[in-house]
């Protein structure tokens, strides 16, 4: 049986569990990074985004209906990452909307919940059973180490070539820009709270076990964009250090 | 290894060689007290005089110019907003507030505290 971790020997547990199967090294991801896709790619990334992250407000308020008035300082969190999705500056949803425009999409098919593959509505689905049905700490675990910590290594990667390479102005990019350093504080709060409250060694497991779980869900659903929208066009994905030499002659 | 120095703080953070690290996460995973309300670069509350390390720092993007203003041409960051791959020192004024909530001014304007550098 497990026995209850010191907070520094639980942290470097949460961040081994997803480190391995992180969505900044999935097929789209890397070909994003690369510069190898076209604008349309991104309106299917950004109408799938929209339903797995779009409802972000409600994972977190069934979150914070599920942390006892104890935690206050957890449902503070909560609430205060709650309000900067929706109310502080612009709503965060429209945010990647004004993207998808920019790449020639419109909000209605955005919106539209038919134009999102399946992968995206299970992703859906699964943040809403883990955030309405799991302890807070082991939600807290899954949707904001598991998942929102990841996204700043992800656009960290993504923003620079949206500007230099595909050529977007920092206004139609800015979702990127800013979920780049508001997902790091909310990562970093989001690991406080889950290291101080799981505190016995069946919570730290569970908090582990959603980890990898989100990590999985995540790398699944965006291999599944390239498998989906890109394949069609540019083929099987190969590591420009992988490629076959160009014939010469 | 390279480190972040909160002199206000009288705080050392280190980190691996080869990483870039925000500002603000490392003193929050370290509980060191940078004021701070909003971590979207909205508010301005958690702005830093960078002290040494200037060149260790990637440059200010689009929400950081437009919340500092001219504040950034003399030296002010925002810590949420900030990266670094090497060593940096930071002051502050452990009093301050968000920008728009400093007695009558907005964004932009100087706070009247010149760092302690």
């Amino acid at each position: 049986m497990a026995e209850l971790m010191s907070s520094s020997e639980f942290r470097v547990a949460l961040e081994q569990a997803f480190s391995g199967t992180m969505a900044k090294d999935a097929s789209f991801s890397r070909a994003w990074a690369t510069g190898k896709l076209h604008k349309q790619h991104f309106v299917h990334w950004a109408t799938n985004h929209y339903h797995y992250i779009g409802p972000f407000g409600d994972y977190l308020g069934l979150m914070y209906a599920n942390t006892p008035d104890h935690a206050r300082d957890a449902k503070d969190f909560l609430l205060q990452n709650m309000y900067e999705e929706e109310l502080s500056d612009d709503r965060h949803t429209d945010l990647l909307i004004r993207f998808a425009e920019a790449c020639g999409g419109t909000r209605e098919y955005v919106q539209n919940r038919d134009n999102a593959m399946p992968f995206a509505k299970g992703m859906q689905g699964w943040m809403y059973y883990v955030s309405g049905r799991e302890n807070f700490v082991v939600s807290s675990a899954a949707l904001i180490v598991g998942l929102e910590s990841q996204v700043p290594s992800i656009y960290r990667t993504q923003y620079p070539t949206l500007i230099n390479k595909y050529g977007f102005s920092e206004w139609e990019a800015e979702f990127f820009d800013l979920h780049i350093t508001s997902d790091e504080i909310h990562g970093e709060r989001g690991y406080q709270i889950v290291l101080k409250y799981a505190d016995t060694p069946e919570l730290q497991q569970r908090c582990l076990h959603y980890v990898r779980e989100a990590a999985d869900m995540r790398f699944a659903y965006t291999k599944a964009l390239y498998e989906t929208y890109v394949l069609p066009d540019l083929g099987p994905w190969v590591e420009e250090d992988e490629r076959e030499p160009a014939l010469v002659g | 290894m390279p480190r972040i120095h909160f002199k206000t703080a009288d705080q050392y953070v280190e980190f691996a060689e080869g990483e870039e690290v925000n500002v603000l996460r490392m003193a929050i995973r370290e509980d060191i007290d940078v004021p701070w309300q909003c971590a979207s670069g909205n508010c301005g509350t958690d702005r830093l005089v960078v002290e040494e390390g200037a060149e260790n720092l990637d440059p200010p993007r689009r929400r950081e110019r437009a919340r500092l203003g001219e504040l950034v041409d003399e030296g002010y960051r925002l810590a949420c907003q900030t990266y670094t791959r090497g060593d940096v020192t930071f002051s502050w004024d452990p009093d301050q507030v968000g920008l728009d909530d400093e007695p009558g001014g907005a964004g932009g304007s100087r706070t009247g505290w010149a760092g302690t550098g």
